[in-house]
């Protein structure tokens, strides 16, 4: 069943104001010889609008065996929602040409237990074939090797797609490139620059950013902004010490840095799986579920405005604290947090979103957020 | 900056204690000296070593370098803490020997810590090193020259106290290059410290961390003469004449580092690399620009040295 109007959505937005709590925000200073597009990808040519597509049969919850065609279908109908095309060859071929290397920015932060589904990737990289794209110029990229060998993607896309990792080993940065970075000092760290991923620069043409829908223990939230740029960029986890984090303004500001703003062109959150705390990981099963959704657009801020209601939601439902609570009654250093969904290590910063639509990347507001619900 | 000369170029001396009957090892290692338990020498130089008879009330003993990771629990990141003797050597200029008594796989290490500073050393391995370490005896000679002045531009007075030792070693592992100095010296420092004066107060030395923190700020990090990226466990040494640089690289790590970015005030559009134990010797995306020069090495073991040219 499919419902074709496009939802208002009116929700109340959380109350807190980022600004008024962020006054002294870490100075930035980005150093990239590339000058934005006429039109960059991120918010690319839909702005504010989002295709969410919801199928009970896609995941089964209890043994996360992925149904194919249901994601197929899923994935068709989302981009023609996104575009308004009759057919979704049309809508991939608005974005993708055969000239095109394509990066597929997944998110394995949580792999094996929750990552971007490979049998999603697969279906992605089908339809980029279905509109020449050819193999070796599809490129799925992350940043630890270790993640995405636990995946093996390689099973479920054709040979010839490459998959691309920036750290054979942890803090390497010869996988980055040492000409586009952003320099900040956080806590007196020694290493002031996160580096972007060098085929996002060397190679790219364009970009699909394929993100889990994940609580995360210091952003709050980690979806379309987070994958992106933590996930293309060297020494990120530098951001965060003791309680504190700088993610509120440093994931904003990443996903700022040319090329990888003009380049990222589509967002397609993977939602079929979610985690409702103790992210960006999934250690612990109990805090895993089942959204069994996917969200197409252009505009990465309004795709994470939503899932941040899918995450608070299910975090309230469960009787955890609200990813706004800044308090530091519920903050804890160890490993409490693993079992506890009382229990954090940051103040978190899901204010993000909201700091990221400040920098032009998307639409945070709701009320100018239109969102095509689908229903399979 | 100020110019201090490098004393001439001392090689390390090898401790042997496994007895003549191992010279054969010896001596396919390369090496041609090294001191021995008393008594041994003759035998020593009977089968072709110049051989002294070793007497530990000479030497200063030295810490083994290397690193330790101490998990940061808040922050959920590893936080590498460096145990290097170069701060040691920056204090203490008094012609001291010194000696290493070191744990396997880090003779290599200590020969290139020695040698970096200049100091007379001493090295007792791990037998099993014995190859290890005449190699970089091998590379150390390669790549010796005519001694050039050491850069600096932090004057640090010392009290002698173990606070302001510790002061040293967080600025030496920070790689904020310093000397000591009897008086303030504003002419020939970028940036004088005193610790127990206005600018930095006694009780700020009580933490170490936050007070290198502290002239880290004071100097900025525009001024300072060597950056590193990509590692927190690289440490530098620099000497130049001001149409040349040599730049110092040594990793104490234990592990290769992989895509090292090294940013040098000044610009020196010529760059030549010689590193031990890995097979890119090519410095990579050299760029001389904007009042800094910055390279990448690909790939670095124990130690590297750039030789940087105006």
């Amino acid at each position: 069943m499919e419902r074709r109007t496009f939802l208002q959505a009116a929700a109340t937005a959380p109350a807190v104001l980022a600004a008024t709590l962020h006054e002294d925000l870490p100075k930035y200073r980005i150093v990239s010889p590339f000058q934005a597009t006429a039109h960059p990808g991120m918010p690319g040519p839909y702005p504010g609008k989002v295709a969410q597509v919801h199928a009970e049969k896609s995941i089964d919850a209890a043994s996360e065996k992925v149904d194919v065609p249901t994601v197929r279908e899923m994935i068709a109908q989302g981009m023609r929602a996104l575009t308004g095309d009759t057919d979704a060859r049309d809508s991939w071929a608005r974005f993708f040409t055969p000239a095109d290397v394509v990066g597929i920015k997944v998110n394995c932060s949580g792999a094996p237990r929750i990552m971007s589904t490979p049998e999603v990737v697969g279906e992605i990289v089908r339809n980029l074939g279905a509109v020449g794209v050819k193999p070796d110029q599809i490129w799925i990229y992350e940043r630890f090797q270790g993640q995405v060998d636990s995946v093996h993607y390689d099973r479920y896309v054709p040979a010839g797609v490459n998959i691309w990792t920036a750290e054979h080993s942890r803090g390497s940065i010869a996988g980055y490139d040492p000409k586009v970075y952003v320099e900040a000092n956080f806590f007196g760290e020694e290493d002031t620059r996160s580096n972007l991923s060098r085929p996002v620069s060397e190679r790219f043409t364009k970009i699909i950013n394929v993100p889990n829908m994940k609580d995360h223990g210091a952003a709050g939230v980690t979806g379309c902004l987070k994958n992106i740029a933590y996930g293309s960029f060297s020494n990120v986890a530098r951001s965060h010490s003791g309680f504190k984090t700088n993610t509120y303004s440093f994931i904003g500001t990443l996903a700022t840095v040319e090329p990888l703003r003009s380049r990222t062109v589509l967002q397609i959150m993977d939602g079929l799986r979610g985690v409702w705390h103790g992210g960006p990981f999934s250690f612990n099963r109990k805090f895993r579920f089942y959204p069994k959704q996917m969200m197409f657009g252009t505009d990465p801020v309004a795709i994470d405005r939503l899932e941040l209601d899918v995450i608070d939601g299910k975090r309230k439902a469960e009787h955890a604290t609200s990813v706004w609570d800044r308090s530091m009654s519920h903050i804890k250093a160890g490993r409490d947090y693993d079992d506890n969904p009382s229990i954090d290590r940051f103040v978190r910063e899901p204010g993000h979103i909201e700091y990221a639509s400040t920098l032009g990347l998307g639409v945070y507001d709701l009320q100018k957020i239109q969102v095509r619900k689908i229903e399979l | 900056m100020t110019l201090c000369f490098f004393l001439a170029a001392l090689l390390p001396w090898l401790h042997w204690d496994q007895g003549p009957a191992t010279a054969d090892a010896v001596k396919q290692a390369g090496i041609e000296r090294l001191y021995v338990p008393a008594g041994q020498e003759s035998a020593w130089k009977a089968a072709g070593f110049e051989a002294r008879s070793f007497d530990a009330a000479q030497f200063v003993k030295l810490p083994a370098p290397g690193v330790e990771y101490k998990m940061n629990v808040a922050a959920a990141t590893s936080m590498p803490w460096v145990d290097a003797n170069g701060w040691r050597f920056e204090r203490d200029r008094g012609g001291h020997a010194y000696y290493y008594n070191v744990p396997w796989r880090k003779a290599p290490l200590a020969a290139a810590e020695a040698y970096v500073y200049g100091v007379e050393a001493v090295i007792h391995p791990d037998a099993r090193d014995i190859g290890a370490f005449g190699q970089m005896l091998a590379f150390l000679r390669n790549i010796d020259r005519p001694p050039m002045p050491v850069m600096a531009n932090i004057g640090i007075i010392d009290d002698g106290s173990a606070a302001t030792g510790e002061v040293l070693n967080l600025m030496a592992r920070r790689n904020l290059l310093f000397q000591v100095v009897q008086a303030p010296d504003p002419k020939k420092y970028d940036l004088a410290v005193q610790i127990g004066t206005k600018d930095f107060p006694k009780e700020e030395a009580a933490n170490p961390y936050a007070f290198a923190t502290l002239i880290r700020q004071k100097l900025t990090d525009e001024k300072r003469l060597l950056r590193i990226y990509g590692s927190d466990v690289v440490l530098g040494r620099m000497a130049g004449d001001g149409e040349q640089v040599r730049v110092h690289l040594i990793n104490y790590g234990g592990g290769k580092v992989e895509g090292l970015r090294v940013r040098v005030r000044g610009e020196y559009p010529h760059g030549a690399l010689a590193a031990i134990g890995v097979k890119t010797t090519a410095l990579v995306d050299l760029n001389a620009a904007d009042g800094a020069t910055e390279f990448t090495i690909a790939e670095m073991g124990v130690y590297a040295v750039v030789d940087l040219k105006r």
